[in-house]
């Protein structure tokens, strides 16, 4: 018998709930992820020992709405893309959007899984840009986004 | 300093709150070496200003200096303070909490402080939301930063020079105010779920990068009870208005 892949999350990231979702921050490549509910939901039963189909079932009985196997192979794309999954030895099976959405059925009970990234900015890129004139030290400082070679914010 | 004379020019400039301390040893010392002595023709006497042994700024005018001096301070505090949370954030305070407005530089956050502060509400910052581990926002009220033209100049107006107060209490957040200014926009927000807010202040945070887990740790606390609102405004003044009426119509108590 053809043996399952399985579904492992990466251990060294920040997480933190928000309600059904999930926040979460690699602070290897200093992104941050919202997952949604259904992702979010899916990627804390990736423990290494379980299959897509394994968590399909799962995720049916905890939610008490039927979760189709195509649910979760969105799940993980979105988790994989993410890099927020230990990474699988073959790439998980493909799904489209398409088939997720014609499992849930239209007014499905869960939402379709969903990761949002956003890059954490350095210090200098968070804080108010100088302005042109003004001393510099790197162009990530500037409004203009350009520091001269004299050590000012130019045009 | 190498002119005791020029301290009183760098008070002010100091972040809000600050305090005298006897301890002799520092984390970070700056040190400000002022041109004196009369400009002659062919030299050109610089000011220059190093934080530890890097030089941050040099340059022939003193205020620039110690412009480029406020800066790197009030950034390397946001950075380095253990007990505190700094989103780059405009925030004030309305009906007994706090409206966060985080945005990047030229996003349009001064402007539209401004025009709330005009509708009534209370100062609290339009650089940092400081938030400590309760949730709570705290004041970091220097003098608003208003951009007049073109060259990104900044010009300084005190919130009660504008006809303002400002806020001492900590409050506890009522909304998040995400927008971006197009001209001839008009404000219909999108709300935003609690991870995906957090998620935008996580991208405001000053020290995410270094204190990551402090940070998330302060962002959920942060935003409990709060709503998120996202998009395109127009005109300040319509937006401003449109906000906050939106905010005292949501059933979130607290009096001002």
């Amino acid at each position: 018998m053809k043996e399952r892949q399985k579904l492992k999350a990466r251990a060294d990231c920040l997480s933190r709930e928000f309600g059904d979702e999930i926040l979460v921050y690699d602070q290897q490549r200093n992104v941050g992820h919202c997952l949604n509910s259904t992702a979010a939901a899916t990627w804390k039963l990736c423990d290494g020992k379980r299959s897509t189909s394994e968590v399909a079932e799962i995720l049916t009985q905890q939610l008490a709405a039927p979760v189709d196997e195509s649910v979760v192979l969105l799940a993980v794309e979105e988790l994989s893309r993410a890099r927020l999954l230990v990474e699988l030895e073959k790439p998980a099976r493909r799904t489209s959007r398409r088939n997720a959405i014609r499992a849930i059925g239209i007014a499905g009970a869960i939402a379709l899984p969903l990761v949002t990234s956003l890059v954490a900015p350095t210090p200098a890129r968070a804080a108010s840009c100088l302005a042109n004139g003004r001393p510099c030290a790197s162009p990530a400082q500037c409004c203009s986004g350009k520091c001269g070679m004299g050590g000012h914010c130019n045009a | 300093m190498s002119a005791p004379g020029v301290l009183p020019q760098v008070l002010p400039l100091l972040p809000p709150g600050w305090k005298k301390s006897r301890r002799a040893s520092v984390q970070r010392l700056y040190s400000l070496v002022v041109a004196e002595g009369r400009q002659r023709a062919g030299v050109r006497r610089m000011h220059v200003l190093y934080a530890d042994s890097l030089r941050i700024a040099r340059d022939t005018d003193l205020d620039q200096v110690l412009a480029a001096l406020e800066t790197d301070l009030h950034r390397y505090i946001a950075e380095a303070s253990p007990h505190l949370t700094f989103l780059h954030a405009g925030v004030v305070g309305w009906q007994g909490r706090a409206i966060l407005l985080p945005g990047h530089s030229l996003s349009g956050k001064t402007t539209l402080i401004r025009e709330m502060l005009r509708l009534g509400a209370t100062y609290y910052s339009d650089e940092f939301a400081v938030v400590d581990n309760f949730g709570n926002v705290h004041p970091f009220s220097r003098p608003l930063g208003i951009r007049e033209d073109s060259t990104f100049a900044q010009t300084k107006h005190t919130a009660e020079a504008l006809g303002a107060t400002s806020g001492i209490k900590p409050l506890p957040l009522s909304a998040v105010v995400i927008c971006k200014y197009k001209a001839g926009a008009r404000w219909k927000p999108a709300p935003l779920s609690h991870g995906e807010g957090a998620l935008e202040l996580m991208a405001s945070g000053i020290a995410v990068r270094t204190q990551p887990e402090h940070t998330l740790r302060r962002i959920q606390k942060l935003v409990k009870g709060a709503v998120f609102f996202k998009g395109t405004r127009g005109e300040a003044r319509q937006s401003a208005a449109s906000i906050l009426s939106t905010l005292s119509a949501d059933s979130h108590g607290g009096t001002a």
